[in-house]
């Protein structure tokens, strides 16, 4: 194998593919920002439209609609403290709640918001697919 | 032409059979990444999204730091120790780096003797142990690979079931990273093993990895 080759495997390697993460991160943050804006305006419409679609159908459970019943929901939200981007999943932490979004061909969309840390265990979500 | 492929058909087979096998890896994987991906309300991905991603990354560079540190040890540690019948190992009483005069160093180099094995010093020093060195180098940069795009990967997983991230320390520390480096080690390692010892008792006709078919079974070191 060629000498100089090595390293640049490597680099391709290494640099493999942690992804563009500042532009990923300021694009989720705007997604959940519009996500908090239209559930305080009560606009259950725009809020929907935010969701990944089973987390859409997650809601619909029950024979609410999606509209409705993401206002009826525990969604604190607040600043956002801290966006980690890995891939085309998302964690975006704010002060009172953590969201988690996935990279969809035409943007991010959230897969669960309203979760509270369980320690090791996955999230406990008022929204989730 | 012909008399090119003829005589690298050895490196031409494997250059091959590892494009193929890299290829292949790569379909397989994006067809299960993608399942993977609508089994938990994702999107699926392009072959393309799928070769630069971590995940195939990662699984790239498992396998490839395991088999550098397979031949690294298998090419170092034959200098100081040997099997008694193996001809994959020296004669025993030959263990060490052998005299220049064994090695063709210094001034006892041949016409057509590499340039580097007849200079001194440092440069004879590198050239001496630049196959190990070289090995050595492609297993660490592969790990460090496999650490970096395994932290990406495992924290993909990580946030698609609604939990934490970690850091690079906190992934070199967890058993994901572990499982992964051992898995490879304890298989390569069992590999040589075999290799050393059976390659005493059996024989393969006219392979250089084998010895002769009816060389004694205790001759040390007599490849075909």
């Amino acid at each position: 194998m060629n000498v100089r080759a090595v390293p640049v495997i490597a680099l391709a390697l290494t640099l493999g593919l942690s992804g563009c993460a500042t532009e990923g991160k300021s694009a989720a943050e705007r997604t959940v920002e519009r996500f908090y804006t239209a559930v305080r305006d009560h606009d259950g419409q725009r809020a929907c439209t935010l969701l990944a679609p089973e987390a859409v159908e997650g809601l619909r459970t029950g024979g609410e609609v999606c509209a409705k019943a993401v206002l009826g929901l525990d969604l604190p939200g607040g600043q956002v403290r801290e966006t980690a981007v890995w891939g085309d999943e998302a964690q975006v932490r704010l002060t009172h709640d953590t969201v988690f979004l996935h990279r969809f061909p035409l943007g991010w969309l959230v897969r669960a918001a309203g979760c509270r840390s369980r320690g090791d265990l996955p999230y406990s979500c008022e929204v989730k697919t | 032409m012909r008399r090119f492929v003829r005589d690298n058909a050895l490196s031409l087979f494997f250059l091959v059979a590892f494009l193929l096998a890299v290829v292949g890896q790569s379909v397989a994987g994006v067809a299960d990444a993608n399942a993977d991906q609508l089994a938990n309300g994702g999107s699926a991905v392009s072959w393309w999204q799928y070769v630069t991603s971590s995940d195939f990354a990662v699984d790239v560079a498992e396998n490839w730091q395991s088999e550098y540190l397979q031949f690294l040890l298998f090419i170092v540690i034959t200098v100081w120790l040997v099997q008694r019948g193996s001809p994959e190992s020296k004669k025993p009483g030959e263990e060490g780096t052998g005299s220049d005069a064994e090695q063709k160093v210094g001034r006892h180099t041949v016409p057509g003797s590499p340039e580097w094995a007849g200079a001194t010093g440092l440069r004879q020093t590198l050239y001496g142990n630049s196959l190990g060195l070289l090995m050595g180098a492609i297993f660490v940069l592969s790990w460090l690979a496999q650490a970096v795009a395994g932290t990406a990967s495992y924290n993909r997983r990580q946030l698609s079931q609604l939990q934490d991230p970690v850091s690079l320390g906190g992934y070199v520390a967890s058993p994901d990273f572990w499982n992964r480096t051992l898995q490879n080690w304890q298989s390569e390692l069992l590999a040589v093993l075999s290799m050393v010892v059976l390659s005493i008792y059996l024989r393969q006709r006219g392979s250089p990895e084998s010895k002769p078919v009816g060389t004694p079974h205790e001759e040390t070191s007599t490849e075909n």
